[in-house]
């Protein structure tokens, strides 16, 4: 398929692959947000729309790390109930010490220490990263039971909250950190030798390592950073939901993936960005919020979740089969 | 074995053709029953081609091939398999964990009324096949716990279960003992008693002579003659094999004289089989390594590259030791161009430019940051020095051609500041005129004071190219020949059995 | 006649082998909880352990099969949970306990078609498309329990449960039955020998073509069957059903297969350790229960062990 041949009669500028999938997406994002606001005039309103951008900042937030894990070739089904974790054991650290920064520190660490666990199960004992992960979720879901007892924790400093459920010049905090944390990981990815390395390793793993890249050192970082990103997300959710159980989180996993293969990463590894991720993020919300709006009942967001990760994988084989890898 | 007897097979004048590769070129093959027919020739001369052929895994664009001289078409495995034509391979498809007799009897299990496994029969069936070749199994065991020559084994007994008539074994000692290998040859006795023809593939040349019946020499995808064991001498077998008309572009000029020692590789066995294996390599130096497939010469290039572990022997780059990491070999100044590009050598999905900088981020970007601007003058500098065809830097290398995409690899050990490049097959899959390209280039590293190691199973590469060349038999070292004693005839007699 | 049998037995002989280490795992851990769980040794509590093992056999026997096939199906659990609701409305619905499971029976069947059909056509990693289908059923069983009576189902359908069968409890006669079928179609068929082709060595059924990619799909359906029938043993126990009843039981059967000696790759494992793997999460359970650990601790403690298990089958493999 030769990207470069013109059409004759249609005067398009050259976009680079990256370039067009970006722009594809957003235009089904903005299709969505035109039929959303034909069928539903609530959506359209700024309390709404400002809603629509903290829900996705949020979910921006969890599924950075995991774009990272995806782009370097791996797999982290833990990152759910990693957020439940590290929100209880923080939530537990504000209450009993009465400091936010205690708090957060406890939140971040227990997040990478997760992460690092993962990490060396697939580096070290060779254990393949979708089963590693999916025993990692169920042993923190039972540790994260265990330690709340059925209790529910809740009621934190105002200052805390600000993180997840505040403004600042009228926007919400989350999609500050958004923007930063988009910032951060699009120099890492694209302007760091360490982001290339990535790219290379998820694309062939095998060609990667003979040239010379510290594969198991690259991949070890990638699950310590999903594990961070969780423990960082899951104190901005502490923040806005003012409270933490023991089943926090439930779908969060699914939505995470959802919103990062819709993105355009692929599962297979080795393409995708960030933004695809953010915009991803963005539809994935807008398609749960608009369902809200209709009046639908939020017992079907799982389904609707689900359907579009079935079909983001099939378009993902489909077109890695069509150009032939 | 009467030799007037209609052939129970006949290859006519088979001719195959692929882009760029005229594979065979009307070559012909006579099988009569109970012979053992050896099939002989370098790497590449077209054996596998005409059993793929024979067992209908290819299609032939010319010829004929006659059963009991009638004319027959082969077109699918199944075709071949009802001709009675069976091809043990040198990688077995038996399922790890079902038992021997249900391997043999795979996809053709008796079934009893009930529509199920008749699993007596089975292993009556499986234990009668096993007895036809003289062997005592528990047909229960899995086949998981066998050693490569009983795994063998149940392939034959496999085939033999078809009712081969014709069976095709592809250097079938490579993996055995010398036990082993007796063991096999006291089957194929049997086996020709009882009237099996069989094409054996092999560079033995104590195998050839004391089984063979008749040795068919291919050269090139040609025939070149049909002799009968008794009648032939190894010298003239060799002869046979070896020796082509020299018209190539490439001419090797004067080279600087051998500097620095840069690589010595001493008492090294590794993880993957090698064992005591020692070569230096000094700047400025093309330094082959030869060999039959299968002879470790890869293994070698692993092992000095630290992909795979050492067990003994150590190995030093200019003076300093090597540790079993590809990372440290390339800090020091190795490279290694894999044998398959596309599985080792690049990430095809990614840009050539992302490809052409994997090794060397760290030496144009110490402080770690990336800047995409200097990444793709870099690359296009490269690309223009190594006349690398490509739309762009950014263009994906997987749409480059397997000549130029050769030269990406290359080029990611140039960006990297590779002073030794050791070679795994550098022309294999690519035409004649980027061949020729490749050599060029090989030759212009050397001028710039780097020293190459050249794995090739092209004899003639190697007597070309190269200033002297280390021959690999059976995983360790055969021998070493000078640039006076360097010519096929010599590296084909140092690669195989000579007995 | 005789010939069959020693065949047979011989075979079983080899498969008990490669499962040893469930049964040492089994006789462990009941030695550990005679000692620190009161009343685990009782003669009710050992039937209780029995009974509850049934619905996880039922998971955990076509698991088997779709792990030697290399793949996962994460679903289950939804499915299942999805399936007790469908069974327990249409039952209450029309009053027909027939209805009701054709009805269950026909919705576990689909999800098994389709994840296997995902899988086989279109060559999809299997834990990604279950994932979704996991998400899918889950949603979908919400959604069907919305606003509708799901408990209270008819005797008849309870005697599933509760109900005996000269002398034995009915779900063990039901979980023997599926055992005794699907031990034949993995040990005796064509199918069977398949399946382990198709984990051990696809290259062995290179000249099978499109049957390959049929028995695959098989696998998953053959789960489908078996969540349906599973569906009635769990409706018949909760006296109805509920959306979110067997979540995660797909991790205890995944745990059931992994300890029970069932490889991820290459097609090693068997049922008979499967069988003992089930045991030995069941033992695990009721004796952590006893000693008054919490739901989380027992799944997590099932997680340890899965991740040792796998630890020691990569060590075993490498080695």
């Amino acid at each position: 398929m030769n990207t470069l041949a013109q059409k004759p009669g249609l005067a398009l500028p050259h976009l680079s692959p990256e370039q067009r999938a970006v722009l594809l997406r957003l235009a089904v994002l903005g299709l969505l947000g035109l039929a959303l606001s034909l069928a539903a005039p609530a959506f359209l309103t700024t309390g709404n729309l400002l809603n629509v951008l903290r829900q996705a900042s949020l979910m921006f937030l969890l599924a950075s790390g995991l774009t990272l894990v995806i782009l370097c070739g791996g797999l982290d089904l833990s990152i759910g109930a990693n957020v439940a974790l590290s929100a209880c054991l923080a939530a537990t650290a504000i209450k009993g010490t009465g400091s936010i920064v205690l708090g957060c520190a406890v939140g971040a660490g227990c997040g990478l220490c997760i992460g690092l666990l993962n990490g060396l199960m697939v580096t070290a004992l060779r254990i393949p990263p979708f089963i590693a992960t999916y025993g990692m979720l169920w042993i923190l879901h039972g540790v994260t039971y265990w330690y709340m007892n059925g209790e529910t924790v809740h009621g934190f400093p105002p200052e805390f909250r600000m993180l997840g459920s505040g403004y600042l010049a009228a926007v919400p905090v989350p999609v500050y950190l958004m923007l930063g944390v988009l910032l951060a990981g699009t120099v890492l990815t694209q302007y760091t030798t360490w982001g290339q390395e990535i790219y290379a390793t998820g694309a062939n793993t095998e060609a990667a390592a003979l040239s010379g890249v510290p594969v198991h050192a690259r991949r070890l970082a990638v699950y310590a950073l999903s594990g961070l990103m969780a423990g960082l997300a899951s104190l901005v959710f502490l923040a806005r939901l003012n409270s933490a159980e023991g089943d926090m989180g439930e779908s969060l996993t699914l939505q995470a993936i959802a919103a990062v293969l819709i993105g355009g990463t692929s599962l297979f590894g080795g393409t995708g960005t960030l933004v695809g991720t953010l915009i991803g993020a963005l539809i994935l919300t807008v398609v749960l919020n608009g369902m809200n709006q209709l009046g639908i009942s939020a017992n079907w967001q799982p389904f609707i979740t689900g359907v579009i990760v079935i079909l983001s994988v099939l378009s993902d084989a489909l077109t890695r089969k069509r150009h032939g890898s | 074995m009467t030799a007037d007897a209609i052939p129970l097979l006949e290859l006519r004048g088979i001719t195959k053709r692929f882009p760029g590769v005229l594979a065979l070129d009307d070559v012909s093959l006579t099988l009569h029953a109970g012979e053992v027919h050896m099939l002989m020739g370098e790497n590449g001369a077209g054996k596998s081609t005409l059993m793929k052929v024979l067992c209908g895994a290819y299609t032939a664009d010319a010829g004929q091939i006659l059963a009991d001289g009638q004319p027959v078409r082969v077109r699918h495995a199944a075709d071949a398999r009802a001709l009675g034509v069976a091809v043990i391979f040198q990688e077995y498809s038996l399922v790890p964990h079902l038992s021997i007799a249900h391997n043999i009897f795979l996809g053709r299990e008796p079934l009893n009324r009930l529509g199920l496994i008749d699993q007596a029969r089975m292993h009556a069936q499986a234990r009668a096949v096993l007895a036809r070749l003289n062997l005592d199994l528990d047909t229960q065991r899995e086949v998981q716990g066998l050693g490569v020559a009983q795994q063998q084994m149940v392939e034959i007994a496999k085939a033999l279960s078809q009712n081969a008539r014709v069976l095709v074994l592809d250097e079938p000692t490579a993996a055995l003992s010398d036990r082993e290998t007796q063991r096999l040859f006291e089957v194929i006795g049997e086996l020709r008693r009882q009237g099996v023809a069989m094409v054996y593939i092999s560079h033995r040349m104590d195998e050839v002579f004391s089984l063979g019946d008749r040795v068919t020499v291919l050269r090139d995808g040609k025939y070149v003659a049909t002799l009968r064991a008794g009648d032939a001498t190894p010298d003239e077998l060799v002869t046979l094999m070896v020796g082509r008309k020299v018209d190539m572009s490439y001419h090797r000029g004067e080279r600087p004289a051998p500097g620095e020692c840069l690589l010595e590789v001493r008492g090294v066995s590794a993880v993957n089989g090698i064992r005591d294996v020692s070569l230096k390599v000094h700047a400025g130096e093309i330094v082959g390594l030869s060999g039959l497939v299968g002879s470790g010469r890869t293994e070698v290039a692993r092992a000095i590259f630290g992909a795979d572990k050492l067990t003994a022997g150590e190995v030093r780059f200019a003076g300093q030791p090597l540790r079993s990491s590809p990372t440290h070999a390339r800090q020091l100044g190795l490279g290694l161009i894999p044998e398959s590009r596309k599985q080792q050598g690049l990430a095809l999905m990614r840009t050539v430019c992302d490809n052409l900088l994997l090794a060397g981020l760290k030496r144009l970007f110490p402080s770690n940051l990336y800047q995409p601007g200097r990444g793709h003058a870099e690359g296009r500098r490269r690309i223009a020095q190594l006349r690398i065809a490509t739309p762009g830097p950014r263009t994906p290398v997987q749409s480059l051609s397997g000549g130029n995409q050769q030269k990406v690899v290359i080029g990611k050990w140039l960006v990297a500041g590779t002073r030794l490049f050791i070679f795994d097959e550098p022309t294999r899959g690519i035409d004649v005129g980027a061949k020729e390209e490749i050599f060029r280039q090989i030759d212009e590293l050397v001028r710039q004071g780097c020293a190459v190691l050249m794995i090739s199973s092209e004899l003639g590469e190697v007597v070309r190219v190269c200033d002297r060349a280390y021959v690999m038999k059976e995983r360790a070292l055969a021998g070493e020949l000078g640039r006076d004693q360097l010519t096929e005839a010599n590296l084909l007699k140092l690669a195989m059995h000579h007995g | 006649m005789v010939e069959t049998m020693n065949s047979v037995a011989s075979g079983a002989r080899a498969r008990l082998g490669a499962a040893s280490g469930a049964a040492w795992l089994l006789v462990g851990l009941c030695a550990v909880f005679s000692v620190l769980a009161p009343g685990f040794l009782s003669g009710a509590n050992l039937v209780n352990v029995l009974l509850q093992a049934t619905i996880l056999l039922l998971l955990a026997l076509p698991m088997t099969l779709i792990i030697l096939t290399e793949g996962l199906d994460l679903s289950m659990g939804a499915v299942l949970s999805l399936c007790t609701v469908v069974l327990a409305v249409v039952q209450i619905d029309s009053g027909s306990i027939v209805l009701g499971l054709a009805a269950a029976l026909a919705v576990a069947i689909a999800f098994g078609l389709f994840n296997g059909l995902l899988v086989a056509a279109f060559d999809l990693p299997p834990f990604v498309v279950t994932l979704g289908t996991l998400g899918a059923a889950q949603g979908l069983a919400l959604v069907a329990a919305e606003g509708r009576t799901t408990m209270g189902v008819a005797e008849g359908l309870r005697w599933f449960w509760e109900g005996g069968w000269l002398g034995l409890p009915v779900p063990l006669w039901l979980a023997a039955l599926t055992w005794a079928v699907i031990h034949v179609l993995l040990y005796h068929t064509r199918f069977g020998a398949r399946v382990f082709a198709l984990g051990g060595n696809r290259e062995a059924l290179r000249f099978g073509g499109i049957t390959v990619k049929w028995s695959l799909l098989w696998v998953y359906a053959l789960g489908g069957v078996c969540v349906g029938l599973a569906s009635l043993l769990l409706t018949a126990r909760l006296n109805g059903g509920h959306p979110t009843a067997a979540i995660g039981l797909e991790f205890d059967a995944i745990a059931a297969v992994a300890v029970g000696g069932t490889a991820f790759e290459r097609g090693k494992g068997g049922l008979t350790g499967t069988v003992l793997g089930v045991l030995a999460v069941g033992v695990m359970r009721n004796g952590l229960n006893l000693m008054s650990m919490p739901s989380s601790v027992q799944v997590a403690a099932v997680g340890v062990v899965v991740i040792i298990a796998l630890w020691i089958d990569a060590a075993r493999g490498r080695a």
